[in-house]
């Protein structure tokens, strides 16, 4: 369903490969410590300073734990990810880098303080030769680059035709627009209780219920969550012959136009907050979506290679007529 | 919701926007109890002023077809998939049939024809 995922099979980040992968490295992360507990002072050194001098020290097992939770940390938000990176190349080709990278980057690390509290009478005597740590960080960055080159895979297909709207015909001396709306109740309750909040403090602060400190506390909170709200609870999009216009919030205001030239052809797609990564403005530019919640949204791939989505009702009719509008103006 | 107009169309502006919503809504892009675009988007899309906008809305509501809520703004009635629909889309079979030539009972023929 999603255009673009034309490639050869072995490239889509799976997410058994990735649970595999973090796993192998979570227990060599551990196994290191525990197989050489023996030959290592207690506490180790954990970090050095420029002179590589160690300046601190953390109990063995309490570094050990430390590392594969870091790891954990990353290694779980990168299996999240996971269907939100299938479908494009940048996206395919960043994540391998931070997988592999990271990886190269907490193995090395490990692997060097290991080396360098090996058969050290106390953790103030552990030294760490500089090119290791040069070597550890250069590594990481070559494993992170030749994974994003080799796993990325084959170049984005210029999407699916299968998914492409109904066509649709226009008359002359007729005048088509589209309009359409989405929005997200959680998001607007949200917004709605901040609001009622900021209203039910400043009666008790007026009234002198509650101190100046503790309205100050919270007032920016509130202030945040309002704001954020306003702008994201809800969306109305619009397309005319001048292009695309996306107004935020009940207000429909900031508005974000597209001009139709910059359009080389739209579509309609599903998408969940799960594939992209949460709600709001997610993605990178070139490949964004405004989410505002699961379900229909409408494409619009750039003549620059871009794309963007956003999550609107009645999404295949705009696309329609966003696809009507661009072929009447080459055929003009 | 797609809404088309048509620049030659010489009735008031306000019926014609009611025809195009009536149209967009029979064409089943909007189903009974959804929410339709706010009538100041709807209009500055259209380059028509939000009253004229507001005038068609009333005149739908008054129909059946849509239903005013205070704080959940227009949508679609939940009667609105019957006959008010039916209605609209005779009217554009008719339109549609004058076009091509076909009288009204040339159109009342065909539909008798049918099994």
């Amino acid at each position: 369903m999603n255009p673009g995922t034309n490639t050869p099979a072995l490239t889509p980040p799976s997410r058994r490969t990735a649970a595999l992968w973090g796993l192998t490295v979570s227990v060599a992360l551990a196994a290191g410590p525990l197989l050489l507990r023996h030959r290592l002072p207690d506490p180790i050194a954990v970090h050095w300073d420029l002179g590589l001098g160690p300046d601190r020290s953390m109990p063995l097992a309490a570094s050990a734990t430390m590392d594969v939770a870091l790891w954990a940390a990353v290694w779980v938000t990168l299996l999240v990810m996971v269907p939100a990176v299938s479908g494009r190349r940048g996206a395919r080709a960043g994540w391998w880098g931070a997988l592999v990278g990271s990886s190269a980057l907490f193995l090395g690390m490990g692997a060097t303080t290991l080396l360098a509290n090996l058969d050290a009478p106390s953790w103030t005597e552990a030294r760490l030769p500089a090119w290791q740590a040069a070597a550890v960080l250069a590594a990481a960055v070559a494993a992170a680059v030749s994974a994003a080159r080799l796993r990325r895979g084959g170049p984005d297909g210029p999407g699916d035709a299968a998914c492409a709207p109904p066509e649709l015909l226009l008359r002359p001396g007729q005048r088509a627009v589209w309009v359409g709306r989405a929005g997200n109740r959680w998001l607007s309750a949200v917004t709605a209780a901040a609001g009622t909040g900021l209203g039910l403090l400043g009666l008790l602060w007026a009234l002198g219920l509650v101190g100046d400190g503790t309205a100050a506390e919270v007032l920016p909170g509130l202030v945040i969550v309002l704001a954020a709200g306003l702008f994201t609870s809800s969306l109305t999009a619009r397309v005319t012959e001048e292009g695309l216009a996306i107004g935020f919030g009940p207000f429909g205001w900031p508005v974000r136009r597209i001009r139709l030239d910059r359009v080389q052809r739209a579509w309609a797609e599903t998408r969940s907050p799960v594939e992209v990564g949460g709600w709001g403005f997610r993605g990178l530019p070139g490949d964004a979506t405004i989410m505002l919640r699961g379900g229909e949204c409408l494409v619009v791939g750039y003549r620059s290679g871009g794309r963007l989505a956003i999550s609107v009702d009645d999404a295949e009719r705009a696309a329609s007529l966003i696809n009507a509008l661009l072929a009447e103006r080459v055929g003009a | 919701m797609l809404l088309t107009l048509d620049l030659n169309d010489t009735r008031p502006l306000h019926e014609q926007v009611a025809a195009a919503v009536r149209r967009a809504i029979g064409e089943g892009s909007y189903a009974a109890g959804d929410r339709l675009p706010p009538a100041r988007e709807l209009a500055q899309a259209l380059g028509i002023n939000t009253n004229t906008v507001l005038r068609a809305l009333r005149d739908l509501r008054d129909e059946g077809l849509l239903e005013f809520r205070r704080g959940r703004g227009v949508s679609v009635a939940g009667a609105a998939e019957g006959r008010a629909l039916l209605v609209q889309r005779a009217r554009e079979l008719l339109e549609d049939a004058q076009r091509h030539g076909y009288r009204r009972e040339d159109l009342i023929t065909i539909l008798k024809e049918l099994p």
